[in-house]
């Protein structure tokens, strides 16, 4: 630890680290644009510039390793003023087109310009014009006249996602990011680089022109497309933005996923299939308790599930990966003594999909296995075992598996194959509750609810009450 | 491409091993000599010769000038357009060229004999004005002397 003042303030500093960093820590800010606490330092935007005791010019505060006794200010005038100037320099070939721009409003280049770009503007030369719409990829396009090379989603995919898919072409303010022209950044964590960029210059093809930025709000969630089990920020319209003529879906919609930051489990980042979960959960829902194919009453459906429980020799549950902690203890109290018990992973890679990595991605692609396994062991199920009823928990079952059982169906998902199930009960999905997770290591994670759940979907932790 | 490969070969020997990066410029400019002009996939050919991420020898690739990416004439004339250059009537001496090529700056002669190029500084100020003629440097030009370096090129 040294002592270093930064303006009029004594701060403590790690031995180490830069003026930034331990004013950061210390709750005093200093704009940056290509300084990310990730990312290799740059120090190519100058907006961080600040005055150093005893330096002839202002330093990159990025860029300078603290010493002790060191005397920083970040807001004397001629800090101001050269803020300024770097704001007036960026802005000199900037577009200017929040009003059409999709990350108005959370856009650094905006919030700076705001905050400390006092200066009149100087283009008396026309703009620079480059692409605006360069598709990187399927997910991802590029406004080459917004971007304000930071060289942060560069630096992103070759010392983060280690693609290293992305990179600064050609010279001076000709320069633009580029991938190669026979390659679609198709990095399988090429998603973080929308929410590092610090303007408009990446963003989602998916959410382009869906909403503006300040109708939404997150909620954290948890990503359950595998046992990392990532913190997310589930993104829903805000309720004093509900607006009738949008429709009853776009005032309950999840707009998009961004990662949550959470040092214990995924640091900043998330995996793309993590930026789609709002896509895995818009799949068709199971809406109502069924029968053997027909629509029938929340009552009718558990008075049946009970009838056929009741009436069973030899009953049995498949457990759901899906299920979070607190389902599962409601589970272990009110029904697994009647119940012969199993377990599965709800869903397996897909074709194509990225099966594990050295980042995050986990090859089982459930959230709870961990909580399963821990309170109720694993055991495949055996027809062989003559089961007569059979309670399946979560979606993606085949019931060919499960022999001439009759089954009890709780699942929040219904391809065509659930209809058939002899007693079908819909529950709530990870967006419709809040609840806990533990991922692979073991370390449990939280998530809140997003949504109210639809009125004849019901909660598994109450149904097991009911049964 | 094997043949250029020996060469590659030849000159990774004289660099020390795991200093895969040094070699991206000398390769480009070796791989330049033998094919005129190069595109992306030259670039990622060197890239896995190397083993070093693509975009790194196409940022090399775009960044410099001097490695053409368009097919250029048998003679690539650089005429410097600086400021030094541009003091002592460098601005004058590309019109010349140019309506003695009956081409316009970035272009070929229908014949394929020459290109001309307005560059940047060439380091020659002291000696301005300046071109330099494929590898050759040619200093404190006038029309004249340019007209009698292009009557002695091949
Ligand atoms: S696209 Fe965004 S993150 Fe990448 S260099 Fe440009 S401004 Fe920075
Ligand atoms: S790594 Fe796993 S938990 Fe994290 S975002 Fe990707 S699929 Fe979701
Ligand atoms: S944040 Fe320091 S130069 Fe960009």
């Amino acid at each position: 630890m040294i002592e270093i003042t930064i303006d009029n303030k004594t701060v403590e500093a790690n031995e180490g680290e830069t003026v930034l960093q331990a004013a950061l820590r210390n709750g005093i800010e200093i704009p940056h644009f290509c300084y990310h606490p990730c990312l290799s330092i740059a120090g190519n935007c100058r907006v961080c510039l600040v005055k150093v005791d005893g330096r002839p010019k202002l330093m990159p505060a990025c860029n300078q390793t603290v010493a002790p006794n060191m005397v920083v200010e970040t807001e004397a005038p001629e800090v101001q003023s050269a803020r300024a100037a770097v704001m007036q320099f960026i802005m000199l070939n900037h577009p200017g087109d929040c009003g059409i721009c999709d990350k108005a409003g959370e856009c650094r280049v905006q919030e700076y310009q705001f905050k400390y770009g006092m200066a009149e503007p100087i283009s008396i030369e026309p703009k620079h014009h480059k692409k605006k719409f360069n598709y990187l990829s399927e997910r991802i396009v590029l406004d080459n006249e917004r971007c304000i090379l930071c060289s942060r989603c560069v630096r992103f995919t070759r010392e983060v996602s280690k693609s290293a898919q992305l990179g600064i072409v050609e010279r001076g303010s000709h320069s633009y990011v580029a991938r190669l022209d026979a390659q679609p950044f198709d990095d399988p964590y090429s998603d973080n680089v929308l929410g590092i960029c610090p303007t408009g210059a990446l963003l989602s093809r998916e959410f382009m022109y869906k909403s503006r930025v300040w109708y939404l709000e997150p909620v954290r969630s948890v990503c359950t497309r595998c046992a990392r089990g990532c913190s997310v920020n589930v993104w829903r319209r805000k309720k004093h933005w509900y607006v009738r003529s949008l429709g009853e879906e776009k005032n309950i919609t999840a707009y998009r996923i961004s990662p949550l930051e959470n040092p214990e489990i995924n640091g900043r980042w998330i995996c793309n299939t993590g930026f789609d979960l709002h896509k895995f959960m818009a799949r068709p829902r199971a809406m109502a308790p069924m029968m053997a194919g027909n629509t029938v009453t929340v009552d009718e459906a558990s008075a049946e599930a009970n009838r056929l429980l009741a009436g069973a020799t030899n009953p049995a549950i498949i457990l759901s990966a899906h299920a979070s902690n607190e389902e599962l203890q409601a589970f272990k109290e009110k029904l697994s003594p009647r119940v012969q018990v199993y377990t599965r992973e709800d869903y397996c890679p897909a074709e194509g999909e990225v099966v594990e990595d050295d980042l995050l991605i986990r090859a089982d692609k459930n959230p709870n296995s961990y909580s399963v396994h821990a309170m109720f062991g694993q055991k495949a199920f055996s027809a062989a075992a003559g089961h007569d009823v059979v309670i399946v928990w979560g979606d993606q079952v085949d019931y060919t598996s499960l022999g001439n059982a009759k089954i009890i169906h709780l699942t929040s998902y219904a391809p065509e194959q659930e209809t058939r199930a002899d007693v079908l009960l819909p529950i709530s999905t990870t967006f419709e509750r809040s609840g806990t997770f533990c991922n692979f290591e073991g370390k449990t994670n939280r998530f809140e609810q997003v949504f109210d759940k639809p009125k004849l979907v019901q909660h598994a932790s109450d149904l097991f009450g009911r049964l | 491409m094997s043949c250029l490969e020996e060469k590659f070969d030849q000159l990774r020997s004289v660099y020390p091993a795991e200093m895969n990066s040094s070699l991206v410029l000398p390769l480009l400019h070796l791989m330049l000599k033998e094919k005129g002009h190069l595109t992306e996939s030259d670039a990622v050919f060197i890239a896995q010769y190397l083993d070093v991420p693509p975009m790194q020898v196409k940022e090399a690739l775009t960044w410099y000038t001097m490695l053409y990416r368009q097919p250029v004439g048998k003679h690539v004339i650089k005429i410097c357009r600086n400021i030094g250059c541009s003091l002592m009537g460098a601005e004058r001496l590309i019109e010349y060229l140019e309506r003695k090529l009956g081409i316009k700056e970035g272009e070929t002669t229908a014949d394929g004999r020459f290109t001309l190029l307005a560059v940047e500084c060439l380091a020659s100020c002291g000696t301005a004005p300046a071109m330099q003629i494929d590898d050759t440097y040619h200093e404190q030009l006038n029309e004249s002397k340019i007209d009698q370096i292009l009557k002695e090129l091949s």
